[in-house]
């Protein structure tokens, strides 16, 4: 979406209606190609929180946060100030006016006064006009902007502009001075707000919107904005609903009938209905887009001002459009020029903040919004003068229209790299007052503004927490459960809900995926939040049902499942009732005792020996998964065989490379561990066909999606029969994505991935002659000698030389490589390679694309029919984690298997290798196997 | 394996409700040759990789033309459902042309049925 925010500053293309009328989804987007500057690695969102969620994979969406949106269009902020009206009708002096007072004068004016009071000599007509035209350069559009007019006592009304028939401009206009309108900010606006000297300074001023209309406050909230949607358009669906009450002004005008014919929608009839009755209103928006048609009829000298735009009445909007986008276009840069406006400076909108009328509140809100959006100084001067305290408190205000804008303000402001604005809406309790509204209020808009702003705060570590305390069920019970179709109690008999794709379910999502990789508590308070796991399962099943996998949410649903999955066989309540006895529990205490077993048993010279592992065929074969009366639920679900066949589905069929990591990621974790459930999970994957499914994404242009899968090749290798059946038939394809020594393959895979290829290779030619003269068949010596050799990657040096030392080992295989050329030395470790454990500066990292053998240190099991040698490699390794998790881990938790983990090369030279004994050729899919999970379909 | 009550053939005929822009018979189908039917609750043999109905929508066309849980389907319109897999024969049930559906079921004694029923099916 970069594109998109390029776009966003070149407006330049009129956008068409429909473009705009879903700027929403175009905002997120925006959202996550911005953030993606802020945190590389974030992206995964996933991944990134400590405990290592899932790995890389998820590191793009971290930076999904949303953006808000600025929208090409400059809102042009303009400040109609409504001068109180004496009881007579005359305004009053400004001093007169108090904040409070305010309402006063104005119901006056309306009410009692009735339009004509206006003090403009001209007829009260013109004075509406006026208020239209203001409204319409509150909309942004630049042109019109100079209609507004600004009224104030001080400015007469009497003098009207040329232009503007009626109104008169103020008298006072100074020339326009911009404190904090950064240049492209500018030209947009063309409204400046009256330059009075006192202008803010008065309490009482009713106002127009600030110069952002709601229009753009509904742009900007979409931060993507394209560049083609601004456009009138945009304006227009801000402007609809008008919802409440808020702002009209109304009501007498005598132009209001006019007005109101112009008017479209259905907001039409409105204004003239609430005039007088709710007291002062002031019409801060124009609802209706700026109605070009109204302009027109009113202001006929516009046309000839500026000919561009209202000269095709038809176009209207389309034709400030082209205006916007074509900033250059000459009127424009007249209009700028314009003295007699200005801009309010930052400080000032700030101010309006607290003004005592609510759509100046809003306004100035929007403004903001505006402002911000892509503007990181202005951020942080709003941060700075203290704006997003009073944004934040507004986030409770009653009035609608005043808390969306403070919202769509705060989206914009958390967006982006400077995580001191995030934390300064954190200092201020925004979180938590951003979940009260989203218990508050049905409004979608401002439930996408607030988990959009939501989902950008998840993206800053240290608010993953905050996050999760304060908003973790209520986005669960408010967004995920209802919008995933998921019901607690599913009448047996009706059909099950889909899952709807919203704007919302997508920024909550990705907020969770985001704090779903804040370490392991994170983790632990997902898992265990009530509906969670089960509404994003039966999305995701829903997304498969519909053969609709390829959207944002679907794989934020799936990174957020990856990374629960995470270590589940260590962290899930009563894990150890399922811990596989056979294999090693614990890693740290375990590790020694199996040395010397390993030792007694086979160490003796490395001479492999075969061995059948007839007892790990057996247990896997025999894997009777259990049969439950009870329906499983919650945290249960993630790693029950049934979700294999979902993530097989995602693998089979999304486009998506993130999903389709994240899906692979999942398998990877569950099949890491030694624990009952992941024995189920790798016989499952293999009677689901899962296993040339892998494969055949080893063929993906995507590095990631290719290291994922290899990873849990790697992981599903534990079960004896995947290993034989992957040596058998994944072989060439993996070989075939290693590089020729320095040169790269085709797809130039990372280093990262190459080394977790060559991990895997070793994972499945330890214990397997027979693999290993499949390698060896595969033209893979040439490419592991060349790598070994030649590689400027220590981590793949090491990583090809643990593959050629296992080959070697097999001593029947020797005579072969013997006749291919190769000699003793081509297998050993070249002088280069030393086992520096440390030597890369993330190791937690390599850990999980280590070997699993590793930690063997040299000595396997030989006779035992354990396929435990995995398990070794802790659980970290297999399991796909955020690299940051890893880090942590390995500092902070258990250090020492997992440190293990990452050096793992360095003792492989000890390591021994069985070779095993011919072992029947098995097809990738075992027939026999074949078991799928019950599935049922509605018809 | 032997029941006391022989599962009877059934002919149930079907009119397809219009769902938005989906036609729909209000049942739910498990098992198939790509299944496994080991966990098909409603079958009396483990090794039969028929198409069973596992759930009815209450109020539901299948409802309405007392089409059972548990029902095993032999035929649709005719055609063989007994070695299908699940995608096929749910294909062969959703067609678009098709308003009504005349379907050949056998079906075990309502005991039966309901004994065999209590585990249900999992739904992935």
């Amino acid at each position: 979406m970069p594109a998109e925010v390029k776009q966003e500053q070149s407006p330049s293309n009129a956008t068409s209606l429909a473009m705009m009328q879903e700027p929403q989804e175009v905002v997120e987007e925006t959202v996550t190609i911005e953030e993606d500057p802020g945190t590389p690695t974030s992206h995964v969102s996933v991944v990134t929180s400590d405990d290592g969620t899932t790995r890389r994979t998820e590191t793009k969406d971290v930076s999904s946060n949303v953006k808000v949106t600025k929208m090409v269009k400059t809102v042009t902020t303009r400040t109609v100030r409504q001068v109180p009206l004496g009881p007579d009708g005359l305004p009053l002096p400004e001093g007169s006016s108090p904040l409070g007072s305010y309402t006063d004068s104005i119901d006056r004016r309306y009410m009692k006064n009735g339009g004509d009071r206006f003090i403009t000599p001209q007829a009260s007509s013109t004075l509406t006009r006026s208020y239209n035209n203001s409204y319409n350069d509150s909309y942004g559009e630049a042109p019109e902007s100079q209609y507004v007019r600004h009224y104030g006592l001080h400015d007469g009304y009497a003098d009207l502009t040329e232009n503007y028939g009626s109104l008169s401009r103020g008298v006072n206009f100074r020339p326009p001075r911009y404190p904090y309108m950064p240049n492209s900010y500018r030209p947009e606006n063309s409204y400046t707000l009256p330059i009075r000297k006192d202008d803010y300074g008065h309490v009482a001023q009713p106002q127009v919107p600030m110069g952002s209309s709601t229009v753009d406050l509904n742009r900007s909230q979409p931060e993507r904005f394209q560049a083609e949607p601004y456009g009138l358009e945009d304006d227009r669906r801000s402007l609809p609903p008008e919802e409440e009450e808020p702002y009209e002004l109304e009501p007498d005008y005598s132009t209001a009938n006019r007005r109101t014919g112009t008017l479209q929608g259905p907001n039409r009839g409105r204004t003239h209905r609430e005039p007088l009755r709710d007291g002062p209103r002031v019409r801060g928006y124009p609802d209706e887009a700026i109605e070009p048609e109204l302009i027109d009829e009113r202001h006929p000298y516009i046309h000839s001002m500026y000919s561009a735009p209202l000269a095709l009445p038809e176009r209207g909007s389309m034709a400030s459009l082209d205006r916007l986008a074509g900033r250059r276009s000459p009127s424009i840069d007249s209009m700028r020029k314009d003295p007699r406006w200005r801009d309010p400076d930052l400080t000032e909108v700030i101010a309006m903040l607290g003004h005592p009328i609510d759509p100046v509140k809003s306004n100035a809100a929007a403004y903001l919004q505006h402002l911000c959006y892509e503007n990181d100084k202005i951020k942080k001067d709003v941060r700075q003068l203290k704006g997003i305290p009073v944004l934040v408190g507004l986030l409770d205000h009653p009035k609608s229209e005043v808390h969306r804008k403070a919202c769509g303000a705060l989206r914009n402001i958390s967006y982006g790299k400077d995580n001191d604005n995030k934390v300064a809406i954190k200092i201020c309790d925004g979180i938590p007052g951003l979940v009260r509204l989203l218990r508050k209020t049905n409004d979608m808009e401002v439930r996408e503004l607030i988990t959009g702003t939501l989902w950008n705060l998840s993206s800053y570590e240290p608010l993953k927490m905050v996050i999760i305390n304060h908003g973790l069920q209520t986005l669960t019970n408010e967004v995920i459960i209802p919008h995933s179709g998921w019901e607690h109690e599913p009448n047996e008999d009706s059909k099950p809900r889909d899952a709807e794709w919203t704007t919302v379910f997508k920024n909550t999502s990705g907020c969770l995926r985001n704090v779903s990789s804040d370490g392991a508590e994170a983790r632990r308070r997902l898992r265990e939040c009530e509906g969670l796991v089960d509404a994003l399962l039966h999305a995701l099943q829903s997304a498969v049902g519909k053969k609709d996998m390829d959207n944002k949410s679907v794989e934020n649903c799936v990174c957020i499942m990856r990374n629960l999955s995470y270590h589940v066989h260590k962290e899930v309540p009563g894990a150890e009732r399922f811990q596989d006895p056979s294999a090693p529990q614990t890693p740290g205490s375990a590790g020694p005792q199996r040395k010397k077993k390993d030792d007694a048993g086979c160490f003796g010279g490395k001479k492999a020996k075969g061995r059948k592992n007839g007892d790990n065929d057996k247990n896997y074969d025999t894997i009777d998964l259990p049969k439950r009366c009870e329906p499983t639920k919650g945290f249960e679900l993630l790693y029950q065989p049934e979700v294999v066949r979902l993530y097989l589905s995602l693998l089979t069929e999304s486009q998506n490379y993130n999903t389709l990591e994240a899906a692979a990621g999942a398998l990877q974790n569950l099949s890491a561990g030694q624990w009952t459930w992941s024995n189920y999970i790798r016989a499952t994957v293999r009677k689901e066909k899962g296993l040339p499914i892998l494969v055949e994404l080893l063929r993906s242009d995507s590095d990631k999606v290719v290291r994922a899968v290899s990873i849990a090749l790697r992981n599903l290798s534990i079960d004896r029969r995947n290993k034989d059946l992957i040596g058998s038939y994944a072989m060439r394809d993996l070989v075939s994505n290693l590089p020729s020594g320095q040169q790269r393959p085709a797809k130039n895979l990372e280093e990262d991935t190459v080394v977790a290829i060559l991990n895997t290779i070793h994972e499945i030619v330890t214990d397997s002659s027979e693999n290993a003269r499949s390698l060896a068949q595969a033209q893979a010596i040439e490419k592991l000698v060349a790598i070994n050799r030649t590689s400027q990657s220590a981590r793949e040096t090491k990583a090809a030389s643990h593959v050629l030392q296992t080959v070697w080992s097999y001593k029947e295989l020797r005579n072969a490589l013997t006749k291919d050329g190769w000699n003793k030395s081509h297998f050993q470790p070249t002088a280069t390679v030393t086992p520096k454990a440390t030597k890369n500066g993330k190791p937690g990292y390599d850990d999980t694309t280590l070997p699993l053998m590793e930690k063997n240190q040299g000595t396997r099991k030989c006779g035992s029919g354990d396929m435990t040698p995995m398990e070794e490699p802790g659980p970290d390794g297999y399991s796909t984690i955020d690299q940051r998790d890893k880090d942590l881990k390995y500092k902070t938790v258990d250090g020492s298997l997992e440190q293990t983990e990452r050096e793992p090369l360095k003792n492989d030279t000890n390591r021994k290798h069985y070779i095993r004994s011919n072992r029947p050729a098995v097809s990738l899919v075992d027939a026999c196997d074949v078991k799928p999970q019950p599935v049922d379909s509605w018809v | 394996m032997t029941f006391s009550n022989v599962p009877s053939l059934q002919r149930i005929e079907i009119k397809k409700l219009r769902q938005g822009d989906n036609l729909i018979l209000g049942f739910s189908i498990g098992g198939g040759i790509d299944q496994d039917p080991g966990q098909n609750p409603f079958s009396d043999d483990k090794a039969d990789k028929g198409i069973y109905v596992t759930r009815i929508t209450p109020g539901g066309p299948a409802e309405t033309a007392d089409l059972r849980m548990g029902d095993k389907i032999m035929q649709v319109n005719g055609y063989d459902m007994t070695m299908m897999t699940h995608d096929q024969a749910r294909k062969r049930l959703t067609k678009k042309n098709e308003d009504v559906v005349r379907l050949l079921v056998t079906r075990k004694s309502l005991e039966e049925a309901v004994k065999n029923s209590m585990g249900g099916y999992q739904r992935q």
